[in-house]
């Protein structure tokens, strides 16, 4: 069926509502990659076996991840009537006594992390589980959630990702069909502008300006609209989740955007070692087409729109704009000089002018179109709005993916949501913005996680990752492991990273090795200081920032190791 | 590319003027700073750049401080286009730093470049305090920069694609694909004339050429029909010559260029003294 009334839209949220809340148990495993990788298919194939064996009337759906990755295998359950239950590190060994619990219309208790009695899914739908099971703690008095703002991760753990139906039930493609029926193209520009959202691949670039750069230049609708899905930061996977628990909260940003630029192509670039995200991106794009949704005629508008997904090989270069351009068109993913920029005539995919978003950026769209620019300016600092999920990974206690609202503190990240150092240890810094991001000790632990916050203090937000660092870490180890991540990944295309970064690798490994005189320290400060003005690209421009805030901040650690 | 046209279809820009070092000089709206400071010989060092290719800004070796009401950005004079107000100088406190460093980085990537030692040596950098690369069977012997001319010049300008570049990062070479001879290399030798630091290596041995450098690529020479000489690779002379004046072709075709020269000399003196020829 395609989609062509507001009545349609509704009639398949109803449709959709009796799948996430049926009339019997509904038991749904937490099945991203990362569930998948600590056993959760087994649990789901226990589990099925066990209702099998019982004949038991129940629905047994994997859905995405809540992000809680310290707790999982994660398992949903719904009773009709009851608040849904969350619970914890599920094994295959609990299959029969989950089962047989939800037989008797009870949950194993002892198994649960959370009871969630309504869940607003933000783009205008609240979910209304019901009561009951008033031992187990509410979700937001668990203290991992406790912080977190959901508005990127608004239905994560809570559908089907492969089914676009429950993402219809939660008012899915609602904001596509307001602001496709509802609103004029300059009318979305002017809300994405007014929301203050800016580009969560890193840069921080106000989104609404750089849909007003393509859409005003030259060349019809015959311009491409790209997502950047190249997340390639070693201990970083927001982008990952997002798309695996979630496509078509993705597809819908897209599908506005588009509407909003007038463009007519779509391209995803994801890279190849992310498979289930494109075998569930693939899904869903093949669903939204079945119901009118991308092709042609889109929801009945007459409007023409399709997304393709360009499958990425392996380099964490071709994040970078004009390397993913080359990547995409078969050549060698080496970046060119900006400008031209992807917006420029000529300058984009395939010479057409090109909107390049990251994953997030596209994922918050839907929201601020249902709930307005107000709303989302409401949420966050002044000039950072909105939410940025976080993969908060490393040497700390409860490791997972964080939303949280941008302004929060590092501190709060670290400590309420992560409940600091693991096995006790102290933590001693973080790392933020992947390999190219900086080390922040702990005394600066009270900054903002804002786009000029984390500059300030050498690093950058980078896509999202925050690697927790404890009273064990060797510092200039850790510089030489992303300084050796940067050296394996540029391009070599031009001087001071190619060179600079394999001589700072080399520096680093005589500090190492106890051969380093402080004259060395001199040399390392230099060279990167070099590498960090003179690179081509953001690859080469950032990458010595792990050396160079350790430097600042944990010298002590280096002229401990070189003679003097 | 509307940004990087130099000398393709080139059609004159607007007159614009640029202060360099505090004098004004006149240029074409669209023209890199690099160029005008290379027609003004004005001296930036490089080694990426060449006027008929795109800025490619590989080398970084041309930073500039630019910008206009004072404003200040250190930028590369190869993909700095000139605007009319535009003010550059060329060796600031911070541009020097950085071009020392660098410097430092090419005399330890290519040991054995003679050119690179006297480029550093005129800024001041006598030695390297980084490791320096020492590879025994280097087809580059020590002294490629992974500037990318040759590979440009190949496929941009020649359209023949033999050359590209190996790897990545720290690891990247130039040679053929899978370091096997190249089926698609003309031997026209134009990467071993936009080679800045004279690495490549290429021979002309009896009826062949040898491209010592690209995994001994082999191309067979034109023999001249006249005196007998080898004159240039086989395929290119016949792909040139079937782009020129078909008469021409036909009556001095499998000429090397000394005896064509002499047959035109002669016919020309002979279609004075009223003989045969119809070259008058």
């Amino acid at each position: 069926m395609r989609v062509e009334a507001e009545a349609d839209l509704k009639a398949l949220q109803a449709t959709g509502l009796k799948k996430l809340k049926p009339d019997k148990p509904r038991i749904a495993v937490g099945l991203a990659t990362c569930g998948a990788a600590v056993g959760g298919r087994k649990v789901y194939d226990r589990l099925r076996e066990a209702i099998a064996r019982e004949g038991a009337e129940i629905d047994l759906v994997q859905t995405g991840c809540i992000g809680y990755c310290r707790e999982e295998p994660l398992v949903n359950i719904t009773l009709p009537g009851k608040s849904l239950v969350i619970l914890r590190k599920v094994t295959e060994a609990d299959a029969d006594a989950i089962v047989r619990a939800v037989l008797n219309g009870k949950v194993p208790e002892d198994k649960a992390l959370c009871r969630v009695p309504a869940w607003d899914h933000v783009t205008g739908f609240v979910m209304e589980y019901g009561k009951g099971f008033d031992a187990i703690p509410l979700y937001q008095d668990v203290p991992f959630f406790a912080p977190q703002r959901k508005v990127i991760l608004r239905n994560a753990g809570f559908i089907d990702p492969e089914d676009i139906g429950e993402y219809f039930a939660v008012g899915g493609y609602a904001a596509a069909w307001k602001a496709l029926h509802g609103m004029e193209p300059e009318a979305i520009i002017a809300e994405v502008e007014k929301s203050g959202l800016r580009g969560r691949g890193g840069a921080g670039f106000p989104t609404g300006l750089k849909w007003r750069i393509t859409r005003d230049a030259p060349g019809g609708a015959e311009k491409y609209l790209v997502c950047n899905a190249d997340e390639g930061d070693p201990g970083a996977y927001m982008n990952r989740n997002e798309m695996e628990s979630d496509p078509h909260m993705l597809i819908e940003g897209m599908i506005i955007g588009a509407f909003a630029m007038g463009l007519r192509h779509g391209l995803i670039y994801i890279r190849s070692e992310y498979p289930l995200a494109i075998e569930r991106l693939g899904r869903a794009i093949g669903q939204a087409r079945e119901y009118g949704i991308l092709g042609e005629n889109i929801m009945g508008t007459g409007l023409s729109f399709d997304i393709r997904i360009a499958r990425g090989a392996g380099a964490f270069v071709c994040g970078e704009s004009t390397a993913l351009v080359a990547s995409i068109e078969g050549r060698t993913g080496r970046p060119h000089p900006r400008p031209p920029r992807l917006t420029d005539p000529e300058g984009g995919l395939f010479g057409k002018p090109t909107d390049l978003n990251n994953v997030e950026t596209w994922c918050n769209v839907p929201a601020i179109v249902a709930n307005g620019s107000g709303w989302y300016a409401g949420i966050g600092a002044k000039g950072n709005t909105g939410t940025k999920v976080f993969s908060l990974v490393g040497k700390v206690d409860r490791v997972g993916l964080v939303e949280v609202s941008l302004g929060t503190p590092i501190r709060t990240i670290v400590f309420d949501a992560g409940n600091g150092g693991a096995n006790g240890k102290k933590v001693k810094a973080v790392q933020t913005g992947g390999p190219s991001g900086g080390c922040i000790p702990l005394r600066l632990f009270d900054m903002p996680v804002d786009y000029e916050s984390l500059n300030k203090a050498g690093s950058i937000m980078g896509s999202g990752g925050i690697v927790v660092m404890d009273e064990d870490t060797d510092m200039v180890d850790i510089a030489r492991y992303f300084t050796g991540f940067a050296t394996g990944e540029s391009c070599g295309k031009c001087v001071p990273c190619r060179e600079g970064l394999k001589h700072t690798l080399l520096l680093i490994n005589r500090i190492q090795a106890g051969k380093a005189s402080k004259k060395d320290l001199a040399t390392l400060q230099e060279v990167c200081e070099t590498i960090a003005a003179t690179s081509l690209c953001g690859l080469g421009q950032t990458a010595p920032n792990p050396v160079l805030t350790t430097l600042a901040y944990f010298r002590e650690e280096y002229e401990a190791k070189v003679r003097p | 590319m509307i940004y990087g046209s130099a000398g393709k279809d080139h059609v004159p820009g607007k007159p614009v003027r640029v202060t360099i070092n505090g004098r004004q000089y006149r240029a074409e709206e669209g023209e890199t700073v690099l160029s005008v400071a290379i027609r003004e010989g004005i001296p930036i060092p490089h080694l990426c750049h060449e006027e008929s290719l795109d800025p490619y800004g590989a080398c970084r070796l041309c930073f500039v401080e630019a910008g206009k009401h004072g404003k200040r950005e250190m930028v590369t004079a190869c993909t700095l286009r000139v605007a009319e107000g535009l003010e550059v100088t060329t060796d600031t406190p911070t541009v020097t730093k950085h071009r020392a460093i660098l410097l430092e980085l090419y005399l330890a990537e290519a040991p054995k470049s003679e050119v690179i030692k006297e480029m550093a040596a005129r800024y001041g950098v006598m030695k390297t305090r980084f490791l320096k690369k020492m590879e025994t069977d280097d087809p580059l012997g020590g002294k490629c920069v992974l500037c990318g001319l040759c590979v440009r010049a190949c496929t941009e300008i020649m359209g023949a694609g033999a050359i590209g570049f190996i790897n990545r990062g720290p690891y990247t070479e130039v040679n053929t694909p899978f370091l096997e001879p190249s089926a698609d290399c003309y031997g026209c030798g134009a990467c071993v004339k936009v080679c800045p630091t004279h690495a490549i290596v290429m021979e002309d041995s009896g009826s062949e050429r040898v491209m010592k450098s690209w995994s001994g690529t082999r191309v067979p020479l034109a023999q001249c029909d006249c005196c007998g000489r080898y004159y240039a690779p086989k395929e290119l002379a016949a792909r040139t010559l079937s782009a020129l004046d078909p008469q021409l072709e036909r009556e001095l075709a499998g000429l090397c260029p000394s005896c064509r020269g002499k047959q035109i000399a002669e016919r020309e003196i002979l279609a004075r003294q009223g003989g045969a020829g119809n070259h008058a």
